[in-house]
C-alpha cells in the first residue's frame, strides 16, 4: 500500500467515528432545542391555572427559572427563597401572599409589573403608614399594640397592654381599615393577615415596633421589560411550584 | 506543479494584497444586499401565546386583559361569564384603538392632559425607588431644621401707618426739610405718650389708607404697605414708633399697636407635615436629578436670542 493511502485510512478511522459524534451532537441539539422551543411556545400558551397541573411544563419552566431567579430575584428573595426581613422580601416558599391569592396568575402579574414600581398597573394601594415617626401614635400607643399583634399571632403577651393595643388598632391607628377588623389582612391592599404569625420584616417584639413606627413602603421592580413573557411565566411556574410544593 | 504549490505561488505574488480586501467588499455587499432586497416581516397572522388580541398587530396582553376582568366584574377570572369577557375585551380593544389613533394624530405633541400625564408618569417611576426608602427621626428632624420657616405660623400686626404730605404732595406745601423736621418731632411726641389724633391734627399727618383699619396676616400687611414700608413694620414691638421713613408720597411713621410674631412649631406638633414635605422633597431631588441627566444626554438647540 502506497504511503498516502496508509495516511487517508489511518485519518480515516478516526474521522469517521468524530464526524458520526459530531453529526449525533448537532442532530441532539436539535432535537432538544426543537422541544425547547416546543415547550416555550405550549408554557405561555397554556391558561396560567393549567400550567401548575402539567408537570412537564412546571419542570421546563423550572429548570428555566432557576438561573433568572439566581440572576434577578435571589438578591432581595434569598437564594433559598425564604425572604430577607431586613429588606422586608417576603418568603416565596410559603403560601401566605402580600397581593392576590398566590394563584400563578398573581404570581405572574405581581412579577411583570412589581410593587410600588412607578408603573400604573403596579400593586400600589395604599403603604402602611409610619405611625411613630409622623407622630401618629405615641410611644406608649406602639408598645400597646405590638403587644396586641402578639395576642393576635398567638404568642405570650401582656394582657393589659394588649387591650390598650386593641382600643388603638380599631381607633386612633385605624389599623383594621387595612389589616380588616379581624385583624386577617387584605390581599387587594397588600395588608398581612396578623393572625397568622408570618412576618415579611420580623415578628419579634422589636421589629413589629420598628414596623410601625417606620411603616412599610417596600417596592419591587416591574420586570416586564427587562424579562421576557417566556421569562416571566416561568418565574411565575417555579415561584407556584415552590410554594405549593406538598 | 501541485495544487497547493499552485496557491501559495497565487498568494505569493504582489496582487495578492487586493485579494481578501476584495473579497470581503464583495461578501459585505452580497450581505447588504440581502438584507435589502429580503421581505419584510410578514405580519402575524395567529395571536401569539402570551397575548389575547393583536390590534393592527399590537398584542394585548393576556396578563392585563385577566386583571382588568377580575377589576372589572370584581370575580376570579374562572368565576366571570362569557358575556363579561367578551365586553371586557371590546373594551380593550377599542381603548387601544384610541389610543393607536392618538399617537397617530400625535396626541403627545398637541394635547396638554397628554402630555402632562405622560410626564407625570416618568416622574412617578423615578420617584418610586426614593419614596420607598422611610427616613430615620434623626433625618427628619434634620430637615426641620433646616427648613424651619417652612414651619412657622404666620404672624399678625394692628398698626397705624400715618403719612405726610411733602412738597406739593396732596397740597402740602412745606418742603423736604420742614417736613423732616416736623415728622421727628412728631415722633418725639408719639414716644413722649401724644395721642395720634393730636399728632395729625398738630402736624398735618393722616392715615395713608394702606393697612386696613385692625389686625392684619402677615403676608396681607407686606401686600398693603409695600416691601419698604413692611421691613419696618415687621421688626417692630407692641407699642412701637418707628423713625421717619421717606416714601416717594411723603413722610410715614408706623405706629405698631400690636405684633404676633411668627412663631415656628415645635417638631413634635408638625412632625407628619415634616414627613411628608420630606419626602416630596426626596421625590423632587430624584425627578431634578433625572432632568439633569436627560438634559445631559439630549441636543437642544435654542432660536438665535433666545435663552433659558
Amino acid at each position: 500500500m502506497q504511503p498516502n493511502n496508509l495516511k487517508r485510512v489511518k485519518i480515516a478511522k478516526w474521522a469517521l467515528p468524530l464526524a458520526a459524534i459530531v453529526v449525533l451532537g448537532l442532530v441532539m441539539i436539535a432535537v432538544i432545542h426543537w422541544r425547547s422551543q416546543r415547550l416555550q411556545a405550549r408554557l405561555l400558551a397554556t391558561p396560567p391555572e393549567a400550567v401548575a397541573n402539567d408537570p412537564a411544563l412546571v419542570r421546563f419552566a423550572t429548570a428555566q427559572a432557576r438561573p433568572l431567579f439566581a440572576a434577578h430575584c435571589a438578591l432581595c428573595h434569598g437564594a433559598d427563597m425564604r425572604g430577607n426581613p431586613a429588606l422586608g422580601a417576603p418568603n416565596l416558599t410559603d403560601s401566605v401572599w402580600l397581593y392576590g391569592d398566590g394563584r400563578l396568575f398573581d404570581i405572574e402579574l405581581t412579577i411583570m409589573y412589581g410593587i410600588r414600581s412607578g408603573l400604573d398597573k403596579t400593586h400600589n394601594e395604599t403603604d402602611m403608614p409610619s405611625f411613630g415617626l409622623r407622630g401618629v401614635l405615641s410611644d406608649a400607643q406602639i408598645r400597646n399594640v405590638v403587644q396586641y399583634v402578639l395576642q393576635l399571632s398567638g404568642r405570650p403577651y401582656g394582657a393589659e397592654a394588649a387591650n390598650e393595643g386593641r382600643a388603638v388598632y380599631v381607633g386612633t391607628g385605624n389599623c383594621g381599615d387595612c389589616h380588616g377588623p379581624d385583624a386577617r389582612g387584605n390581599s387587594d391592599y397588600g395588608a398581612p393577615d396578623l393572625t397568622r404569625n408570618v412576618w415579611n420584616s420580623g415578628g419579634d417584639p422589636q421589629s413589629l415596633y420598628t414596623t410601625i413606627y417606620f411603616g412599610q413602603h417596600r417596592m419591587m421592580p416591574a420586570w416586564k421589560g427587562s424579562l421576557t413573557l417566556e421569562q416571566i411565566r416561568a418565574l411565575a411556574t417555579y415561584v407556584y411550584a415552590v410554594s405549593h410544593a406538598k | 506543479m501541485s495544487q497547493m504549490s499552485r496557491v501559495r505561488a497565487f498568494l505569493s505574488r504582489p496582487q495578492r494584497t487586493l485579494v481578501l480586501p476584495a473579497l470581503a467588499v464583495v461578501i459585505g455587499l452580497l450581505a447588504a444586499a440581502l438584507g435589502l432586497f429580503r421581505a419584510a416581516p410578514k405580519p402575524l397572522l395567529v395571536v401569539p401565546p402570551g397575548y389575547v388580541a393583536l390590534v393592527n398587530q399590537k398584542g394585548l396582553l393576556l396578563n392585563d386583559y385577566r386583571a382588568q376582568v377580575e377589576l372589572e366584574t370584581a370575580k376570579h377570572y374562572a368565576d366571570v361569564t362569557p358575556d363579561e369577557r367578551r365586553r371586557v375585551l371590546r373594551e380593550m380593544i377599542n381603548e387601544e384603538l384610541l389610543v393607536q389613533r392618538a399617537v397617530v394624530l400625535d396626541l403627545p405633541e398637541t394635547a396638554n392632559e397628554v402630555r402632562a400625564t405622560m410626564a407625570v408618569g416618568v416622574n412617578s417611576q423615578v420617584a418610586a425607588p426614593v419614596l420607598a426608602y422611610e427616613p430615620t427621626d434623626a433625618e427628619l428632624r434634620a430637615f426641620y431644621e433646616k427648613n424651619r420657616q417652612n414651619y412657622a405660623t404666620s404672624g399678625s400686626m394692628t398698626l397705624h401707618d400715618l403719612v405726610l404730605g411733602v412738597g406739593g404732595y396732596q397740597n402740602a406745601n412745606q418742603t423736604t426739610a420742614q417736613a423732616q423736621i416736623d415728622a421727628a418731632e412728631a415722633v418725639y411726641q408719639l414716644r413722649s405718650g401724644a395721642s395720634l389724633d393730636y399728632v395729625m391734627a398738630h402736624f398735618g399727618f393722616r392715615p395713608s389708607g394702606r393697612a386696613a383699619q385692625g389686625e392684619e396676616l402677615d403676608f396681607a400687611m407686606k401686600l398693603h404697605l409695600g416691601a419698604q414700608l413692611y421691613a419696618v413694620a415687621s421688626t417692630m414691638r407692641d407699642g412701637e414708633v418707628s423713625d421717619p421713613i421717606v416714601a416717594p408720597d411723603g413722610l410715614h411713621i408706623i405706629v405698631m399697636e400690636r405684633h404676633q410674631f411668627p412663631q415656628v412649631a415645635d417638631f413634635t406638633a408638625v412632625r407628619d407635615r415634616v414627613y411628608l414635605d420630606y419626602r416630596t422633597a426626596s421625590s423632587n431631588r430624584a425627578t431634578s436629578q433625572n432632568l439633569r441627566l436627560l438634559r445631559s444626554q439630549a441636543s437642544i438647540l435654542l432660536a438665535p436670542g433666545l435663552s433659558e
